[in-house]
């Protein structure tokens, strides 16, 4: 299984502070040798063959980057994390804009960040805690379970979607979902 | 601490990016009152982020033509402005935040941009007051539905799901008492009897997923409107 290249990621994290700071393109140019082809590869997931789109969707999230860069706290979420949200919302964006149906509503005062805004010490040891159980459960799922999660969080498929896609009951599919929550430790129990 | 919340099925395709907007909407609303799911978003958010990682690792080998993405890069960079970012570089929120009331969630600001008062409501009976907020390109509707205190709304069924989510006040019906932040789902298999607490009105935020097919909890009754407003003209 794929390990994080976390060393790459903390001097990331350091050039998001010049991105911020000293509107540094030498950082900015770095940020998007990592990042860019994981978001290229994230927009092709979905649509396969769209380049294009995959074009325009990294050009959206690098040029986010830059210009809230002063808006990254490295204490409420990694830097992976708040690159996957921008990249996130931006597919849906362009989804919503290109879309043969419109729509009044704007993705981006939907998520706003609320989820990461928790910022007192109990919630940071909680999370730091979170995050290993998240990465060491990820690296041992078996591969049916992973499958799942792939399908939902990079293909963008709902998990009726899955469940065509796999041939399999979409009860099974919930089921797996669970199983996988349960070995990521993220208790839902509901 | 609240009762009431999004599925996990839900929380999974919010953080996935894959629930509609409408619905989303609804999740993110309840989410500002409910610090336990927003954990849950935020560990689910962490999920999605390894999966992330994990796409093209720099070590690996790709099939797919860097140059490209680097002439990409040459062409961002030079379009960039070296500005410190400024009301311009920055997107703007359409609507100025200011004057919103305090008891307005965030996730609703796009809509309403004083208070519940402004909104343009429509009476349809004389306790119950709807307004419509936005339309999702699937053609689910979020809307508003103000109930007099003490209030009862007839007993029915429905077909379709919908989901309520209490902003103000509280009602009951035989599942239990829902407060605000509460975040309840229904569907077809559900009959209903919600009564209105006595002491305040109750405003709730509802997402009704098929327009046609409304006979629901409270807001069968939008389907006059509905007809009369529906874009494809009902
Ligand atoms: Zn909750």
């Amino acid at each position: 299984m794929n390990k994080p290249l976390t060393d790459d990621v903390s001097s990331l994290t350091n050039d998001m502070a010049a991105i911020a700071n000293q509107r540094d393109k030498q950082a900015l140019s770095r940020v998007f040798d990592f990042y860019a082809p994981k978001i290229h590869s994230f927009c092709l997931a979905s649509h396969p063959g769209a380049t294009l789109m995959a074009d325009d969707i990294t050009q959206e999230v690098m040029i986010k980057i830059w210009n809230k860069a002063h808006t990254f706290n490295p204490n409420t979420a990694s830097l992976t994390t708040w690159i996957f949200t921008i990249a996130r919302n931006a597919r849906i964006d362009y989804l919503r804009k290109n879309g043969r149906h419109q729509s009044n509503i704007d993705p981006e005062f939907i998520w706003d960040n609320i989820v990461d805004e928790d910022v007192d010490l109990f919630r940071e040891a909680q999370r730091e805690k979170d995050k290993k159980m998240i990465a060491e459960g990820l690296a041992q799922l078996p591969n049916e379970q992973r499958q799942v999660l792939v399908k939902v969080y990079l293909e963008g498929k709902t998990h009726i979607e899955a469940a065509q896609d796999l041939g399999i009951p979409l009860g099974t599919i919930k089921s797996r979902v669970r199983l996988a929550l349960n070995k990521l430790s993220i208790c839902i129990a509901r | 601490m609240l009762n009431y919340h999004p599925s996990i099925e839900l929380l999974i395709d919010y953080s996935a990016g894959t629930l509609s907007l409408a619905h989303s909407i609804s999740v993110s609303t309840h989410l500002e009152h409910c610090a336990e799911c927003r954990r849950h978003v935020s560990q689910l958010n962490q999920v999605g982020s390894h999966l992330f990682t994990g796409l093209h690792m720099t070590d690996s080998h790709s099939h797919e033509p860097s140059s490209e993405l680097n002439s990409l890069k040459e062409k961002m960079l030079n379009n960039l402005s070296a500005d410190i970012p400024t009301s311009e570089t920055i997107e703007q929120a359409p609507f100025d935040t200011n004057t919103v009331s305090a008891r307005i969630p965030r996730s609703l600001h796009q809509f309403i941009q004083q208070d519940y008062d402004q909104l343009e409501w429509t009476r349809l009976s004389s306790s119950l007051r709807v307004a419509t907020l936005c339309t999702d390109t699937n053609g689910s509707q979020v809307a508003l539905t103000r109930i007099k205190a003490g209030s009862h709304i007839p007993t029915h069924s429905h077909t379709g799901e919908e989901i309520t989510l209490v902003l103000e006040g509280s009602f009951s019906d035989e599942g239990g008492i829902y407060k605000k932040g509460d975040f309840i789902s229904r569907n077809a298999s559900h009959k209903h009897k919600p009564v209105v607490t006595k002491d305040a009105e109750c405003i709730c935020l509802t997402v009704l997923d098929a327009p046609i097919q409304f006979t629901g909890f409270f807001t069968r009754w939008l389907n006059p409107l509905l007809r009369k407003h529906h874009p494809n003209g009902i």
